[in-house]
């Protein structure tokens, strides 16, 4: 596949389109919000000082750099601050469409209370808008691997936010 | 169950991640050849500069100041062959002449022997 070169105006326009849902995929790694805006920046710093060549289709790529450069983070242990010990605004990850903060916050302590593997295949389906197949791929796992920690994710979030949920 | 799921996944996907901040501009990078150019410079300038505060404390040496004498009385043994060929007396007298800036004196009060002497 034909790498190139982007623009600056071409890094932005991506930052502006797939930025919050790689914070909210790098934040499934990290679990800080302050380390995940960290290390998406880094990637696209790194774009826009053109550093690196990036395939037609940058989208796979920028999970894919993400994905490593948060484990990098957390492999150094870089700022790991506890869900808990982080201020109200540094928590709130999510916005509900209808401004229901404490459903926002809520939903981002269960996220944070599922195993790694699980976080990350429900944030790469619903927010990042990838196929199961695409998500199994980024990960490194099969499809039915990918496929069973989704549904046991779902299953822990539908009891968590239960309260939260209009009947 | 599928329709149930589908249901779940519509309620989660009400929550958007928060827009996060502005990504910052990237500092300007020089160039590598530019980055070479001024390590380069910075290096000759340094060591222009301890080379020139070095010769600047050393003192004159005296020895050095001695061969420089030595050297402007040079001695070539063609023309002295030569001339103790044609006129040894003119000889002794260069010979002579020369042996005051190549040995050490030995007469008067800035004498080699007489500063041996005191010590």
């Amino acid at each position: 596949m034909p790498e190139r070169r982007l623009s600056a105006d071409e890094v932005r326009r991506l930052y502006d389109q797939h930025g919050p849902a790689l914070v909210a995929f790098a934040c499934s790694i990290v679990a800080d919000t302050a380390t995940a805006e960290d290390v998406v920046h880094q990637i696209f710093l790194r774009l826009l000082r053109g550093d690196t060549l990036i395939p037609e289709l940058p989208v796979a790529y920028l999970y894919r750099a993400v994905r490593n450069a948060a484990l990098n983070s957390r492999r150094k242990g870089n700022r790991s601050v506890s869900f808990e010990d982080q201020p109200v605004a540094a928590k709130s990850l999510f916005q509900h469409d209808d401004g229901n903060r404490e459903a926002a916050l809520a939903l981002q302590a269960a996220l944070l209370e599922l195993p790694d593997e699980q976080r990350e295949v429900v944030v790469l389906r619903i927010w990042s808008g990838m196929t199961l197949e695409e998500a199994a791929d980024l990960s490194g796992v099969s499809l039915n691997t990918a496929a069973s920690r989704y549904r046991y994710a779902l299953e822990k979030l539908r009891e968590r936010l239960k309260p939260y949920r209009k009947s | 169950m599928k329709e149930h799921d589908e249901q779940f996944e519509n309620f989660l996907r009400e929550f958007q991640p928060r827009r996060p901040r502005a990504l910052p501009a990237p500092l300007a990078v020089k160039p590598i050849w530019l980055r070479r150019l001024v390590a380069a410079v910075v290096i000759a300038v340094s060591l222009g500069v301890s080379l020139w505060s070095l010769w600047r404390k050393s003192p004159p040496r005296k020895d050095l100041t001695a061969a420089k004498t030595t050297q402007a009385l040079p001695l070539s043994l063609l023309p002295l062959t030569q001339l103790a060929l044609e006129d040894p007396t003119r000889l002794d007298a260069v010979l002579t002449e020369a042996s005051r800036h190549v040995l050490p004196s030995l007469r008067g009060s800035e004498s080699t022997l007489r500063a041996l002497a005191k010590e």
